[in-house]
């Protein structure tokens, strides 16, 4: 079954709210910089919750070519970020797209519910409604309202764009797909394209994901949903993956996307190569135990070949929700725990929040320069462990001692799974 | 020797009934699934008119429907086509390993609460700014949003409600891939159980765009028909007069398994998957490419998957939209792979009698194949009338036909140019 085409990871482009770009990123996580602030996007001050992980002086028009500006009005803030960090990928992978075979040429992204902006309906529902809430004058919308809509309103806010802007600004025709299982999409956009290209369908791959939840409806949302850290009054110590003082999830926006190549493609062209992906691995988890963290990890170090004691570090979901951390800690335990010496766990999310769909190959990224570098970045606010989460979080930069690194991921609904990256030498 | 993947359970949820057999039927029968909407009044919309699942019972298939009452449609038929499907494997209550049958859809999003955002909206906007006042949205959002509703709107929660109660603990994958999803979800599904991942997928679509904002945003594109006058009519693939597609909702959903694992349990037989292509126009946002560029390479795409030359396939169901660019560009694509023998292998469009499904459409035509090479009849293109020079296949027109066929091709092609094609083969040991 399994082929013999390695796939490798060649370049990363990133926009995330510790800097745009992968040597500002890195330079962030290796000072412990925090990326979470009170929200100055749009005015949180109804919220109950009023802080995120926002990125700072984000433009899109500075990645994208100035034929192609216009397409910017119709793409949410989600799919600029997505537009942006394929661009900044193409250009750290050294790549000349001219050279590249645009049938063999992909694009995968992991995404979320769009919202609208509020704005762009606001004509339109002044007509039709009356200021009794939960009442809309249907007849009045459809007659009068729809001409006060913006005509290609609706292909703002689909999904699947990111992935169709990235083919299109790009000459991508090769195999095209869009992961929407929230906070686990990347991953498995990650495992999916890895599929793709070692099973010989294409040589190159820009594989990404991207989401923003700071604007007023994602986030009037993510309040209600109640899971959310309350600590208003100090942001930056809000997100504390693991840690005993830890109250709820931080949402962050931001996009990454990572080049992922055929290993004989890359040399080839003499890439520079971050990494090689050798194992992925998916599952449900039915019960929220961890079992089904528990089997996606052991699916990715079998594919692999790998034993836990041949793991560097794991990259965490890390949400700093009560519960969930606990259950990964557990799972991630259940699989490391006869190591030899206990296995680092990093958990991004600390530096700046809960990415949703953009989650995944953001915090790949972290691990992936953490390789180049030779260090594994601390998980901030780690300050009182957790009896709970029974697991040797990193509380200072420390030197990386093997090869491989285990990222994992995961949703609320107990959808997992986890990918294993080796150090390219 | 690559793993062979087979057929073995199918569910159906769709504007022509609420099962395989009566959907089938229906299409050999010509009708139509379209009327008036009924869901929402929309009376004044430029388009009035739907293909809507009707008198749909979720309690006739699972135990306790309330479960899933903040959930949309997009759960609800899904839950119900999965059971059918489940059950039709023989899955229910059977000894299979949990762990090794995994999900993998092309579902929509459920229905945003139309009623309280607008009138939310409105009360906050500033015309002279053109902004809304976030404080006042969100207090008022706060208020009269309710929880359950709105997290049922996201992505990634049918495939984990079907999992969670059908008790699927393999890998759970959704992708949303607009009108091509269910399709690519198949294909993609196909592909975990040939690599080993899985021996056993639960695959398909559900999804329901027949909503305020749903048909709001389709009319302003001016994507759909305005045959108001006379809705039966309006789904017209490949005719000269077709003015634009017409939404549907439903699902469709296959048992798809590693064939030595089928065996081993007696399970029958309905097709094997042979073939699956996926490639994006990278052309335009609104356009398809006008040569068909990406449509092509799909379909030769699949073609390859499957190690078939164009002259074995007997039949094509087609993507067949009824819009005017899709049907003469899927023509052209289909002569371009096909040569001479595109004028002599039959191809209709489902969604002249159901509407277009989106996200689930292409898991339904894929059922409506798998039975054409089961019962050897192929379903018509109804409301075909006048010819279009432009389309000049044989687009069995508003009549079923007898004809074995052995190999059958089904495209879906996805609004911002992704494509996927499947092959289906009759099942041969």
């Amino acid at each position: 079954m399994s082929s013999s085409r390695r796939v490798v990871i060649t370049g990363i482009g990133i926009a995330n709210p510790l800097g745009i770009g992968p040597a500002a990123f890195w330079d962030a996580l290796e000072r412990g910089t925090n990326g979470i602030r009170t929200i100055q996007l749009f005015d949180p001050s109804a919220m109950t919750t009023r802080f995120a992980g926002e990125i700072e002086g984000f433009d899109a028009k500075d990645y994208i070519d100035k034929k192609d500006r216009k397409s910017l009005r119709v793409m949410a803030r989600g799919i600029q970020l997505a537009v942006a960090a394929a661009q900044l990928a193409l250009d750290d992978s050294g790549v000349d797209k001219e050279k590249l075979d645009p049938t063999r040429f992909g694009v995968e992204f992991g995404s979320g519910l769009l919202p609208t902006e509020l704005q762009e309906l606001g004509v339109a529902g002044q007509i039709s409604t009356n200021g009794v809430p939960g009442f809309v004058d249907l007849k009045k919308w459809g007659k009068e309202g729809l001409a006060g809509i913006p005509p290609l309103w609706m292909l703002k806010y689909l999904p699947n764009m990111h992935a169709c802007h990235v083919s299109i600004l790009h000459n991508a025709q090769g195999p095209n797909n869009t992961i929407t299982q929230s906070d686990v999409a990347g991953v498995l956009a990650v495992s999916e394209a890895s599929r793709i290209i070692a099973r010989n369908q294409a040589d190159f791959f820009l594989v990404g994901g991207a989401d923003s939840k700071v604007n007023p409806l994602s986030f009037v949302r993510q309040c209600l949903f109640g899971h959310l850290s309350q600590r208003n009054e100090s942001p930056d110590k809000a997100c504390r993956p693991f840690e005993r003082g830890r109250d709820g999830i931080v949402i962050g926006e931001g996009g990454c996307v990572l080049v992922m190549e055929d290993l004989e493609h890359a040399k080839r062209r003499s890439a520079r190569i971050y990494a090689e992906l050798v194992g992925c691995g998916a599952a449900f988890d039915r019960d929220h135990t961890g079992g089904g963290h528990v089997r996606a990890m052991r699916s990715a170090l079998a594919q692999a070949g790998l034993q836990p004691d041949d793991i560097d570090h794991v990259n965490a979901h890390g949400l700093s929700s009560v519960k969930s951390d606990a259950v990964e800690a557990g799972a991630i335990k259940q699989v490391f725990g006869s190591c030899r010496r206990p296995v680092p766990v990093f958990a991004p999310k600390s530096y700046f929040g809960n990415l949703g769909a953009g989650s995944g190959t953001s915090e790949l990224a972290a691990s992936l320069l953490a390789l180049g570098h030779g260090q594994i970045p601390a998980t901030r606010n780690y300050e009182e462990p957790d009896p709970a989460c029974p697991v040797a979080v990193t509380r200072r930069l420390e030197p990386l001692t093997r090869p491989h690194f285990l990222k994992l991921g995961f949703n609320e609904l107990g959808q997992c799974a986890a990918v294993v990256c080796k150090k390219w030498t | 020797m690559r793993r062979r993947i087979v057929i073995t359970g199918m569910g159906a949820i769709t504007p022509l009934g609420h099962s395989v057999d009566e959907l089938y039927r229906s299409q050999l029968a010509g009708k139509s699934g379209v009327a008036p909407i009924r869901l929402f009044e929309a009376s004044t919309f430029p388009t009035t008119f739907a293909a809507e699942v009707k008198n749909f019972d979720l309690g006739g298939y699972v135990r306790d429907p309330q479960r899933w009452d903040n959930s949309g449609v997009n759960t609800r038929f899904a839950l119900a086509a999965a059971q059918q499907a489940l059950s039709d494997a023989g899955l229910l209550g059977n000894g299979v390993d949990p762990s090794r049958c995994g999900i993998y859809f092309g579902s929509g999003e459920g229905i945003q609460d139309f009623n309280h955002l607008i009138p939310l909206i409105a009360e906050g906007y500033r015309n002279r700014e053109n902004t809304v006042d976030s404080v006042k949205f969100a207090a008022g959002g706060l208020r009269y949003f309710h929880p359950g509703r709105e997290f049922e709107q996201e992505l990634h929660t049918t495939p984990g409600h079907v999992a969670d109660y059908f008790g699927l603990e393999g890998p759970n994958y959704n992708c949303l891939t607009a009108c091509a999803a269910s399709s690519q979800a198949i294909g993609e599904a196909t592909e975990l159980i040939r690599h080993g991942d899985a021996d056993l997928m639960l695959s398909g679509g559900s999804h329901s765009m027949i909503h305020p904002l749903g048909v709001t945003g389709f009319c302003l594109l001016t994507a759909l028909s305005k045959h108001n006058e006379e809705p039966t009519k309006a789904s017209r693939p490949f005719d000269l007069h077709r003015d634009g597609f017409v939404l549907g909702e439903g699902s469709g959903m296959l048992v798809l398994e590693e064939l030595e694992h089928a065996r081993r349990r007696g399970a029958r037989i309905y097709a094997e998957l042979t073939g699956y292509g996926s490639t994006a126009d990278a052309f335009r946002i609104t356009d398809s490419h006008p040569e068909g560029r990406g449509a092509i390479a799909c379909m030769q795409g699949a073609l390859d998957d499957a190690g078939l030359k164009p002259e074995t396939i007997g039949y094509i169901n087609a993507h067949g939209t009824s819009t005017q660019v899709n049907d003469r560009v899927e023509t052209v694509a289909i002569k371009k792979i096909f040569g001479a023998h595109a004028y002599k292998v039959p191809v209709s469009s489902s969604k002249s009698m159901l509407g277009h499904l989106i996200a689930a459409a292409g898991a339904v035509e894929l059922i409506t194949c798998i039975m054409a090479i089961q019962h050897g009849v192929l379903p018509p293109t109804i409301n075909y009338e006048v010819p279009d020079p432009e389309c000049d296949l044989d687009y069995i027109p508003n009549t079923a036909r007898e004809k074995r066929v052995d190999h059958v091709l089904s495209n879906s092609f996805g609004f911002g140019g992704q494509n996927v094609s499947l092959v289906v083969s009759r099942f041969d040991r």
